[in-house]
């Protein structure tokens, strides 16, 4: 090769490797750049800066550090970054809405961020240093932040009992209980759900053509509001049962197969010939009907449509259900045999067994027959006939393929166990965990829950589960709850955590059980933790109320908080009943620390009641929220007959301090003297009025009619 | 050829660059979000039902304690129906009544649900909740106050707002 060409080349040379190492330099120094630019360090400059703005600058700055910062806590399995740009978060100067974001301090709550970290109640990849990657589902991250609305799940996965912090929580357990979703689904932390009811005799009770329709349309619909409306009436419950996707034959087979369910004959009963002649040619026969229903407190679990100036509402309570058209669902001799006796058509009844006379049940199965009904509910329903024996076998396959027997029984084999998917981790899933199928939503939990509630079939073609109309409050309440149900803990640590859930019992003893058990006490009032939360706790029943008292109201029941609606049902019982339930509360449920025999109410003297009336009516003006007489707010219960009611002991220690008697009382706990507590008490023992329940019943008749429907 | 040989380079360069700098932005699936999804908690405005107030951690707590403790006397309506005001003298104000509560400090609104109306010279009838309400939610139930007040709250003093970051 000539040296000519020689020099051409190695110039070529030179050229290309200054080149080659130019590029390289710059190859180099755009990582140092790049890591100059990195996201969280321009935080970190820019919290600087701010600090620099602030009065408090020093103490914002006390303990800075130009790297990443990082909550390390190894037994909860929680490596967080996320202090390093939300550097504010344990300064309270910063707590203002104002302070941008990152910066702003984390609001107080129970748990010291320190020590608890942010992953384990807002999610999010606590090791990434980048905003997308901290926050969002990428493709190599999987746990997306929760967005605040469901953040009470992350409280609701170690708090499994509920706390008063976490409304939404609660709220959603409740309804996973009320809508018994543990029929089908495994679930953690909830109570026990009550079940449908068993149909091993429904054929006595209803028609085919009314279970046609009731399978059909269960008369729970939205409308184009998207409200829930029950019988066309709106209401803010989600009814219980649900609606199927069924079709038309095999409608008409399970409606075959469950008219021809008649396991056990219903016990007839004949009202004596007597009242009913007496009665059934008067022309205001329903409308006394209807003040006996009024008087007997039916609404107090069972809600109606009533219509008040012009607009329809659903009045009434929740624990029964609502029965605005059950005139026309019902046959007659089974109405009258179940008011009789509920639980002998349904064991499992909470429906209280009311002490009737002749009268009353006709006025009021009357009253329910003739007024509680609609001529157009099974208008567009075919004349179905008897069930043939295909009908029959059909029904009895689809009543299980369905799902039906989860919730119902029949001929006492129980119900189906797990016919749905188990939901104890679903809160914990990743989004590569879940089947979208072809539905348009985002692929992220919460999406996927709340597609699956509204409309299950969206989701998965082959969807068993039943549909629900939700409002957008109840949806967001249980889809919380779902979220909350996040599996075992996965660190030992974790699972030390967890405060679990209180199972409460309560067994009446001797004689009451009896009576315990016939008026379903426990439907609507607690002991020690066990129970209904309409009513008030009887807990301490023994310690509160004077035991003639107890007695006198139970046989005729009177308003104690002047604006309740929902009031303690007229039973009709019997003294002996009235006498054992009385007996057995007063002695058997006390406070231990209420002796109701430690205050003598002989030692209160006229000068204390003067002095305890210039207090209630001066000095702590206690009228602002009781009445006494006829004047006076109506937030506490009306103490007119406070003497007749009430033990000296009890109001002695409620003035003392109330949350220890009942935590979650809202009368507030005051600073009262050792002079001024006896002086109240002695005067709210002056308070008697006699309760006459013959002579003031027309009055009481007239005041039900007119109160009971208003909420 | 020299020329044609560093623009190449400078080019391969600047892509380079460019791919390095613009680095792994990724986008990432956003949530679709409605009104309530970004706040803890919500309440609709007691003058206008359509407007929803969004409430953080602590505005709720306080919308649950007043929904506990306050409604009956500082509300239109009670979770029973009808409201205690009208059997209360002087009538107290409405908790979302900006005219009346706005210009109350923090301070004298902590003192006076703590300590109740007599301790301040006003009412009896505001009973103390010092000892069954915690300084915590007596807080929470000012913060939500000032949430709701129509017209609507302005913190005195300076405004955090000035201060801006990045």
């Amino acid at each position: 090769m000539p040296a000519e060409e020689m020099g051409k080349l190695s110039e070529r040379l030179r050229l290309t490797f200054a080149v080659s190492t130019v590029v390289c330099v710059l190859v180099l120094a755009i990582s140092p750049l790049k890591d100059f630019r990195a996201e969280w360090k321009q935080y970190k400059r820019s919290f600087v800066k701010f600090a620099q703005g602030r009065p408090d600058t020093k103490k914002l700055l006390a303990d800075y550090s130009p790297n990443i910062d990082q909550v390390w806590l190894p037994g909860m399995n929680v490596t967080d970054r996320c202090t390093t740009c939300h550097q504010g978060i344990t300064q309270s100067s910063l707590a203002d809405a104002s302070v941008p974001q990152p910066f702003r301090a984390h609001p107080p709550i129970p748990h010291n961020v320190r020590d608890w970290g942010c992953t384990v109640c807002h999610r999010g990849q606590g090791p990434a240093t980048e905003v997308a990657e901290a926050h969002e589902t990428t493709l190599a991250w999987e746990k997306p932040i929760l967005p605040a609305h469901y953040l009470q799940a992350s409280c609701g996965s170690c708090h499994q009992s509920d706390i008063k912090e976490t409304p939404q929580v609660a709220r959603g357990r409740e309804l996973l209980t009320h809508l018994n979703c543990q029929a089908c689904h495994k679930l953690n932390n909830l109570d026990r759900a009550s079940l449908g009811p068993d149909l091993s005799s429904v054929g006595y009770k209803v028609s085919r053509e009314w279970i046609y329709k009731w399978l059909k349309e269960p008369r729970t619909v939205l409308d184009k509001d998207g409200n829930v409306t029950v019988n066309g009436y709106e209401t803010e419950d989600e009814p219980r049962m649900p609606k199927f996707r069924l079709k038309e034959e095999e409608i008409k087979a399970l409606s075959g197969f469950l008219s021809t369910q008649k396991a056990k004959p219903i016990e007839t009963y004949k009202i004596s010939p007597a009242i009913v002649a007496a009665w059934s040619k008067k022309p205001d026969l329903a409308s006394q009907g209807e003040v006996r229903f009024r008087q007997m407190m039916c609404t107090t679990c069972h809600s109606l449509a009533v219509t008040r100036a012009g607009e329809t509402k659903m009045i009434g309570g929740e624990i029964g259900p609502e029965l605005t058209k059950v005139g026309s669902k019902v046959n007659e001799e089974w109405l009258v045999s179940w008011l009789r006796n509920p639980n002998s058509y349904l064991e499992h009844s909470n429906m209280p067994r009311y002490g009737w006379s002749d009268e009353d049940l006709y006025k009021v199965s009357q009253y329910v027959m003739n007024k509680l009904t609609d001529s157009d509910l099974l208008t567009n329903v075919p004349q179905l006939g008897a069930a043939t024996d295909e009908d029959v076998k059909t029904g009895k396959r689809l009543f299980s393929e369905k799902g039906c027997a989860s919730c119902h029984s029949l001929n006492g084999a129980g119900t189906q166990k797990d016919f749905g998917p188990d939901l104890t981790a679903l809160g914990a899933k990743n989004a590569s965990e879940l089947e979208f199928g072809k539905a348009k939503i985002d692929r992220n939990l919460v999406s996927y829950i709340q597609a699956k509630l509204q409309d299950p079939v969206a989701v998965n073609p082959a969807a068993r589960m039943p549909q629900y109309s939700w409002n957008q409050a109840d949806l967001d309440a249980v889809t919380t709850a779902l979220l909350s149900q996040s599996g075992p803990a996965q660190t030992s640590a974790l699972q030390h955590l967890v405060v679990p859930k209180k199972d409460a019992s309560f067994q009446a003893v001797g004689a009451f059980a009896g009576v315990y058990e016939r008026y379903k006490c426990y439907a609507c009032h607690r002991f020690n933790g066990y129970g209904g939360t309409l009513a008030p706790d009887l807990s301490y029943e023994g310690s509160r109320a004077q035991k003639k008292w107890i007695a006198d109201f139970l046989k005729n029941p009177q308003t104690i908080r002047p604006t309740l609606i929902l009031r303690m049902p007229q039973f009709n019982m019997s003294d002996k009943d009235a006498g054992i339930a009385a007996e057995y509360l007063s002695m058997a449920v006390q406070k231990p620390e209420v002796d109701p025999e430690s205050v003598d109410a002989r030692q209160f003297t006229p000068a204390m009641v003067s002095m305890g009336k210039q207090l209630y009516e001066v000095k702590y003006q206690c009228q602002a929220c009781h009445t006494i007489g006829s004047s006076g707010g109506y937030v506490g219960p009306n103490l007119n007959n406070a003497g007749n009611w009430l033990t000296p002991a009890w109001i002695e220690a409620w003035l003392r301090n109330p949350q220890a008697l009942q935590p979650d009382t809202i009368e507030p706990r005051r600073t009262f003297t050792n002079e001024e507590i006896p002086a109240l008490t002695a005067y709210l023992m002056t308070q008697r009025v006699g309760i006459k329940p013959q002579t003031t019943k027309s009055a009481a008749d007239a005041q039900a009619v007119s109160r009971g429907a208003g909420r | 050829m020299k020329a044609k040989l560093l623009m190449a380079a400078i080019l391969l360069c600047s892509v380079i660059c460019v791919l390095a700098l613009s680095g792994c932005k990724k986008t990432a699936a956003v949530v679709a979000p409605d009104a309530a999804f970004g706040s803890y908690d919500t309440e609709s405005d007691w003058n206008d039902s359509a407007k929803l107030v969004k409430l953080g951690y602590r505005e709720s707590q306080g919308k649950r304690v007043f929904y506990q403790y306050c409604v009956w006397c500082h509300a239109d309506a009670s979770p029973a129906g009808p409201s205690n005001r009208s059997n209360v003298t002087p009538v107290p104000p409405l908790m979302n009544d900006g005219e009346k509560l706005n210009g109350e400090s923090d301070e004298y609104m902590q003192n006076i649900i703590t300590l109740g109306g007599s301790a301040l010279g006003k009412s009896a009838m505001m009973p103390p909740y010092g000892k069954t309400l915690s300084p915590e939610e007596i807080k929470a139930v000012i913060a939500f106050t000032r949430a709701i007040a129509q017209p609507a709250y302005q913190k005195p003093g300076r405004q955090g707002s000035q201060y801006t970051a990045k």
